[in-house]
């Protein structure tokens, strides 16, 4: 497991490193920003804008946790689908299950890491400024958003490993379409309810790529 | 160690061969010959478990490929047709990543070969030409030290040089230590100082199994010259083409039987000449030109 | 592992297919609805509309009687008054009162509950104007409350308690006896009106109080609810007229008024009105009340009197028939799911069973 983490750390490293420094870049922004109108309009405005016209300040990141995961898959397993290298990972004396759970968690660990270090940037910052309930307000928003960054980062997966254009394709639509409920609404802590479901959701769907790599075993052409 | 018993497979409606069975013995180096789409790596891949047949079974050490237990793969080394690798690592980085998974790995052997290269260790895999990335290939599978080879076509993208070293290398290695070799290659020439026993492939069936000594003994390329078209045919006459008056075909009769064969059919024919041939020209003969 | 995958995977077809197919189908199927613009007039005693024709505008009423812009206008004065102002056709009393455009302006009223607001959850804090600055205009203030264990409020710009004035209020409230943790509140946290009534508040035993902010100092009074009857929502209203504090609903849909100076519950006198389901719409006078409820297949209007509350008449749109299209889409698509609906903000899978 060290090794194939080891593999994995080689092939994306400089990725990762990118996807951190502008993520938390964004993240910056977006407090400085706040800092700006504080300055500005004092910040008896920025809260009242907050609590009456449903202002997060953080929509810019909106879609970045999403496009990292994308981004993270392709990195990770395109050059294992090119002139179909993962064989030589399938190759090895380790369980196909094992060794392709191995590389995605190795993805997920990553992408964790960076997503906490984001909400920590923006926690320690938040909390200073603004009420409990406001900081939550704003975090819980964007944990929806991060959390399809998750489910973008599995779903590419699944579409990078699956062996025929025919089933890419058709996993790709359905990969929109599952996406496309993370994105249904641009108002504030409207998820709540729903979000519990969509954690459990996310972490099932881990699965779906090991049925790639199994059709990609099998041989299973157009 | 390897056991394949009626094989059939298509893709999607072309069927690639029909009830193909074929044995390796322990300790051979058996090379797979065949035209493009004779389904070649397509035998490659169900070895590997990379592909299921449409029906009939692969056994190697005597387990059923699809279902092999993850750790008696360490007994078999692969190489991927145009020696394929992690490119995006460096020579001692992916000998570090292979070698956790080998509990018998042999790093000495590995530098050893790597040394003949004049590469520094932190030279990346997509900065070296192809014939150094083969010797990478190569090293690997030497460390790995695998009872069984599969290698698939390991003379593509290769200069004649590169071609040699790996075929001498390979050879020494297999024979030292008593391994067993399944290959394919293109390159026949490369075939004939590498392999012991040889499989020819024919669409959809098995030509012939045999030693490669025993074979080249045995086929002949025949000439003759006659004064009109040359329409007789036997199964035991293989391609005879005409061009002019001189007829050439291939056959495993010796000159007498071929000449009894001829007589007894009231073919008229003049200068009749046998000839021992190499590998290749013994696999054109065998499969046709065209 | 695979089978599961492969479960996993059909599962969610299914759910895809279940969501988008009918929801591309009433896309395409879809037509235009209209009701049109209804008012009560006590000049007629019935409704009147503005229907939108081919041809314009066409003024009706109830009984079919078409009316010119001009006569229209004339049946519904206290609606059309600045019309009438300009044309110096503004009668100078009606039903027995002398109206000025000031009091016209000072009566009227249009009060709207939208579900979709009812059921937004609340952030949980609440800016507390000062009620009598001395100043015309209203000015947000500089900290907000929430209601935990006590009234706690937070200055904004340190963004820490201010623990004296926290104390103040939490005692006040504890004085008039109020059990926290408070069970639901109600205000208007804007600046842009034209007096600040604070909040209405609902403790933890269901009492409701009235809390604001009178020269720094906490006003609270404790309002008498009627026997059996369990608040469900408020609505603070703050109209011009000072006549009414707040509208409120409770468990058994019934809809009434909180008159300012008495605080005196009143019913208004309509069938079941459930906020978190249907919306509202009152376009108030000082005579009557033409109130406007949609439960999303009807809208019903009501005349109300507005001295005593009591329904004068009603009128009912019904949901118009389905196209042949859309019926044919009901079959088409037993089940179908949906995350978002007109009544709430929240995204949550829901489905009906159109054969049942």
């Amino acid at each position: 497991m060290k090794a194939l983490f080891y593999k994995e750390w080689i092939k994306t490293r400089w990725f990762f490193l990118a996807a951190a420094l502008v993520s938390l870049t964004l993240c910056e922004y977006c407090l400085l920003n706040i800092s700006r109108i504080t300055e500005l309009k004092g910040a008896v405005h920025v809260w009242e804008v907050m609590l009456t016209r449903d202002a997060i300040f953080i929509q810019l990141i909106r879609f970045v946790p999403f496009l990292i995961g994308i981004l993270a898959s392709l990195v990770q397993f395109v050059p294992e689908m090119q002139q179909k290298r993962i064989k030589l990972t399938l190759h090895l004396p380790y369980s196909q299950n094992k060794s392709i759970g191995t590389m995605l968690l190795f993805g997920i660990l990553l992408l964790t890491i960076i997503f906490f270090l984001n909400f920590l940037f923006l926690i320690v910052y938040l909390n200073q400024v603004f009420a409990l309930e406001l900081v939550s307000r704003i975090i819980l928003t964007a944990f929806v958003w991060y959390l399809a960054g998750f489910l973008s980062y599995l779903l590419t997966t699944w579409i990078c490993l699956e062996p025929t254009w025919k089933r890419r394709m058709i996993n790709l639509l359905i990969a929109v379409a599952l996406l496309r409920v993370f994105f249904l609404s641009e108002t504030p802590e409207v998820y709540n309810t729903f979000l519990p479901f969509m954690v459990l959701y996310t972490v099932i769907v881990s699965i779906l790529p090991l049925w790639s790599v199994q059709r990609f075993k099998d041989g299973t052409q157009d | 160690m390897i056991e394949c018993s009626n094989l059939t497979h298509y893709y999607g409606k072309r069927l690639i061969f029909e009830n193909l069975s074929f044995e390796v013995p322990k300790g051979r180096i058996l090379g797979l010959l065949g035209k493009n789409g004779t389904g070649k790596t397509t035998t490659i891949n169900i070895l590997n478990g990379f592909l299921k047949p449409h029906s009939g079974e692969c056994r190697v050490f005597g387990e059923k490929v699809q279902q092999m237990p993850a750790y008696m793969r360490q007994n078999i080394g692969m190489l991927i047709e145009g020696h394929i690798q992690y490119a995006f690592m460096t020579i001692e980085q992916i000998e570090k990543f292979y070698a956790s998974f080998y509990p018998r790995w042999k790093k000495e052997a590995y530098y050893e070969l790597l040394k003949k290269l004049q590469v520094a260790p932190q030279q990346r895999i997509s900065h070296m030409s192809c014939g150094q990335r083969s010797q990478v290939a190569l090293g690997l599978i030497l460390a790995q030290n695998p009872e069984l080879l599969i290698l698939d076509d390991f003379s593509l993208g290769l200069d004649p040089g590169y071609r040699r070293l790996f075929s001498d290398y390979l050879r020494d290695f297999a024979k030292s230590e008593q391994k067993t070799v399944f290959l394919t290659s293109h390159i026949i020439q490369d075939m004939e100082r590498l392999v012991d026993d040889c499989i020819i492939m024919d669409y959809g069936k098995i030509l012939t199994q045999q030693p490669v000594k025993k074979l080249l003994n045995a086929y002949r390329t025949y000439k003759f010259n006659v004064s009109s078209d040359f329409e007789f045919n036997s199964p035991e006459l293989y391609h005879p083409t005409q061009i002019r008056d001189e007829v050439e075909m291939g056959s495993f009769l010796v000159f007498d039987e071929m000449r009894q064969l001829l007589d007894s059919n009231g073919v008229f024919y003049q200068n009749l000449t046998a000839q021992q041939v190499s590998l290749e020209d013994a696999f054109i003969g065998l499969t046709g030109k065209y | 592992m695979i089978r599961f995958s492969k479960i996993v995977f059909t599962i969610t077809v299914t759910l895809l297919i279940i969501w988008i197919l009918p929801w591309c189908y009433q896309f395409l199927t879809t037509t235009k609805t209209d009701t049109p613009f209804t008012l009560y007039s006590g000049v007629i005693n019935d409704f009147a509309f503005i229907e939108h024709a081919d041809k314009g505008l066409t003024y009706k009423d109830v009984k079919n009687q078409v009316y010119s812009e001009h006569e229209f206008d004339s049946i519904l004065p206290l609606f059309f008054y600045r019309q009438l102002l300009s044309e110096e056709r503004l009668p100078n009393r009606l039903f027995g009162v002398d109206l000025t455009p000031r009091l016209i302006q000072t009566e009227n009223f249009n009060f709207r509950i939208d579900p979709n607001a009812v059921n937004t959850p609340s952030i949980g804090l609440y800016p507390l104007l000062e009620s009598m600055s001395g100043r015309v205009d209203l000015e947000m203030p500089d900290d907000v409350f929430r209601l935990s264990e006590r009234m706690e409020f937070i200055d904004i710009e340190t963004n820490a308690i201010n623990e004296f004035k926290t104390n103040v209020f939490t005692q006040m409230l504890q004085k008039k006896g109020f059990k926290f943790p408070a069970k639901s509140i109600a205000g208007n946290p804007t600046d842009r009106k034209e007096y600040d009534e604070g909040y209405l508040i609902l403790d933890a035993e269901h009492n409701l109080f009235h809390v604001k902010q009178v020269k720094r100092r906490p006003y609270v009074r404790k309002i008498e609810i009627p026997k059996q009857v369990l608040v469900q929502h408020m609505f603070l209203t703050e109209f011009k007229n000072r006549k009414f504090l707040a509208f409120v609903s409770d468990s058994q849909q019934r809809f009434w008024v909180l008159e300012t100076q008495t605080y005196t519950f009143k019913q208004v006198d309509i069938p079941s009105f459930d906020p978190a389901c249907m919306s509202m719409s009152i376009i108030g006078n000082m005579f009557d009340w033409t109130i406007i409820v949609n439960d999303g297949k009807t809208k019903r209007y009501f005349a109300i009197d507005a001295s005593n509350y009591h329904c004068i008449k009603s009128l009912t749109y019904e949901e118009p028939e389905l196209t042949p299209m859309q019926k044919f889409g009901l079959y088409l698509f037993p089940i179908q799911l949906y995350f978002t609906e007109p009544t709430s903000p929240l995204i949550f899978p829901r489905w009906t069973l159109s054969w049942f």
